[in-house]
Order: structure tokens, then sequence, then C-alpha cells
């Protein structure tokens, strides 16, 4: 029978400890340490790398929001530039302020890179100068982006005054 | 022919004592690989992690870019716009500054409005009413104002006002 468990043999016991101990050694120091540091470098940069994400993110929702904001504040006049200009919508529009509205194109340019502005001349004849105001105060609330502008002319006739003057329609440059 | 009274022992490569020692060996050295797996494993997992979370990053930066373009060119509408719809009131108060300054004894025919330039036709009943009640606010706008006055049938004038501001860069 084995009898190696009750009379242990210290050589032998000792033998297996060192084994033991340089086995685990072994392990730890030159294959687990090694790792582990690793793994902590790699838990920094996954860490650095997720604050800065955050941040990133905090920026982006705050600049959504703001781009929303400015777009519900301005939507009257980024509808405004959208809108395609009709002269017979501004034809109709000038009716309701003067008589014999007619419409010359005069030129087509950039304006600011992002715009074109499209300068036409605009002769009509009207009963009073408060329809001219009238027409001036209401051009803000018109459909498209239009600046009336000099030379303005203005000559009385017998009942009426005829007046030509500039407009200048702004819209979106599609090619930029 | 036997030659001893006792059966023979079976005998063993190792005791059991060596056995032990082995297993017990064996295991401590598993465990340490299993861990040393896990480690490894988290290890590559937060690598790619990291790197998922910057390409991630990335996008929302582009992202950001994005916005931001929209927010600048929205900004510049928003001036555009504004500084048109101040034009058209500062044009309207203009015109309307203009007519307001005109008394009722003198009467306009016509009148000319150029950026930096005003020319008024018309007829006064006498040539101190004009000087007096019109030239004075004139001369007071713009920078130099010189009038013609023409006599007609009835013993009134014509009169042509020229009026223009002299720019700080030269140019009328």
């Amino acid at each position: 029978m084995d009898k190696s468990m009750e009379k242990i043999d210290i050589i032998k016991l000792l033998l297996y400890l060192l084994i033991f101990i340089v086995a685990t050694l072994f392990m730890i120091l030159i294959v687990i340490v090694p790792n582990i540091k690793d793994y902590r470098a790699s838990k920094i940069v996954y860490k650095k790398a997720y604050v800065h994400k955050m941040r990133v993110e905090n920026v982006l929702v705050d600049r959504d929001n703001e781009l929303r904001n400015l777009n519900i504040e301005n939507r009257r006049a980024l509808t405004s530039f959208m809108h395609k200009f009709s002269t017979d919508n501004f034809i109709k529009y000038s009716g309701q302020f003067f008589n014999e509205v007619s419409l010359v194109e005069v030129e087509k340019k950039e304006y600011k890179k992002e715009f074109v502005e499209y300068e036409l001349r605009v002769s009509s004849s009207l009963k009073s100068p408060t329809n001219f105001y009238d027409f001036l105060e209401g051009l803000n609330r018109y459909e498209n982006i239009i600046q009336a502008d000099f030379p303005i002319r203005m000559e009385s006739n017998a009942s009426t005054i005829s007046s030509a003057f500039t407009i200048k329609v702004y819209d979106i440059n599609a090619t930029k | 022919m036997r030659l001893s009274f006792i059966a023979p022992r079976k005998k063993h490569l190792f005791s059991i004592f060596t056995k032990v020692w082995i297993v017990f060996i064996i295991s401590i050295v598993i465990l340490l690989n299993i861990f040393n797996l896990f480690i490894v494993y988290k290890n590559s997992d937060y690598k790619q992690t990291a790197i998922k979370i910057k390409n991630q990053r990335i996008q929302l930066e582009k992202d950001i870019e994005n916005i931001d373009e929209k927010i600048g060119f929205i900004l510049r509408q928003k001036a555009v716009a504004e500084e048109i719809y101040a034009n058209n009131i500062i044009l309207k108060d203009s015109i309307k500054n203009l007519f307001d300054l005109v008394p009722d004894q003198i009467t306009l025919n016509k009148v000319i409005m150029e950026k930096n330039s005003l020319v008024i036709y018309g007829v006064t009943p006498t040539k101190d009413a004009y000087n007096f009640l019109l030239s004075a606010p004139l001369k007071s706008i713009f920078h130099t104002s010189q009038t013609i006055f023409y006599l007609t049938d009835k013993g009134w004038y014509n009169f042509v006002s020229t009026n223009k501001i002299i720019n700080p860069e030269g140019g009328e």
C-alpha cells in the first residue's frame, strides 16, 4: 500500500513547493502582470475616449438646440429666401398700392457669395405718397426678401404721381 | 516455483503525494491561465470599444461641423434680411421726412432721389418763401445745395434744387 501520504518526504515536499512557487511566479510575473499593465492602459484610453465622446455629444446637443431655435426664430426670413420670386405675385402685391405697375429686369449678380441679387426697375403711378410708404412697410412682410432702392423718381401729373424706382430681390445662390 | 511468501505489490509511476501535488500545481496554472485569458479578453474589449468610441466621436465632430455651417448660414441670412428690412424702413422715413419738409406754399413737381443726391423740381410763390422754408432745412441735411429759379407767367417761380452729400471717400 502507498504510504506516501503518511510518511511525507520532506525533500519531495520542498521540491514540489519550489516547483509550485516557480510556476506560480512565472505565470504571475511573466504572463499576468504585463497583461494587467496593458489592461490598465487600455482602460485609461477607453475612459478618456468615452469622456471625450460625451463632451462632444453634449456640444452636439447644444448646437442642435441652437440650430432648431434659430430655425424657429428666423423662419420667416428663411422661407422668404427660399421662395422663388414671381413677377406676377409682385405686380399683384404692388397693385394694392399703385396703378399701372410694370417690371423690367435690370441685372442679376452675386451678392455676398451665398446670395443672388436680381435688380428690377418698377414703374407705376400712385395717388399719394402715403401709398408709397405703405408699399415700403409692406415690403418687409412680402413673401420674398426685397429691398426698394435708389434711384427713385417721382413726378406729379394731373391727378396722380408717376414713380419709378429700383427693387432688389435676394435669393439663395443655388450653386453654392 | 514461488520465491516470496507475499504477493507482489502493484508499483505506481507516481505516488499519491506526487499526484496530489501535480494536480494542485496544474489546477493553479489552469486557474491563473483562465484569469489571464479574462484579462486579455477585457483588454482587447476595451481597445476595440475605445476605437469604436473614437470613430463615433469623429462622426459627431463632423455632425457638429455641419450644424455649425448651417447655423452660420442662417445667421448670415438673418443679417442680410434684417439689413434689407432696416434699409426699407430708412428709405420710407427718408421719403416721408422729405415730403414733410415741404411747406404748403411750395409745390413739388418732380423729385429724383439718388443714394447721395436729391434733385427737386417745384413751384414757389417767392424766392424768400423757398429760401426760408425749404432751402434752410435742405442745407442742414446736404453738404452742397444749389437752386436755380425761373420766373413763370403767373409771377411765381419754378425752381430746380440740386442737393448733394459728399462721401468721405471723395465720391458724391
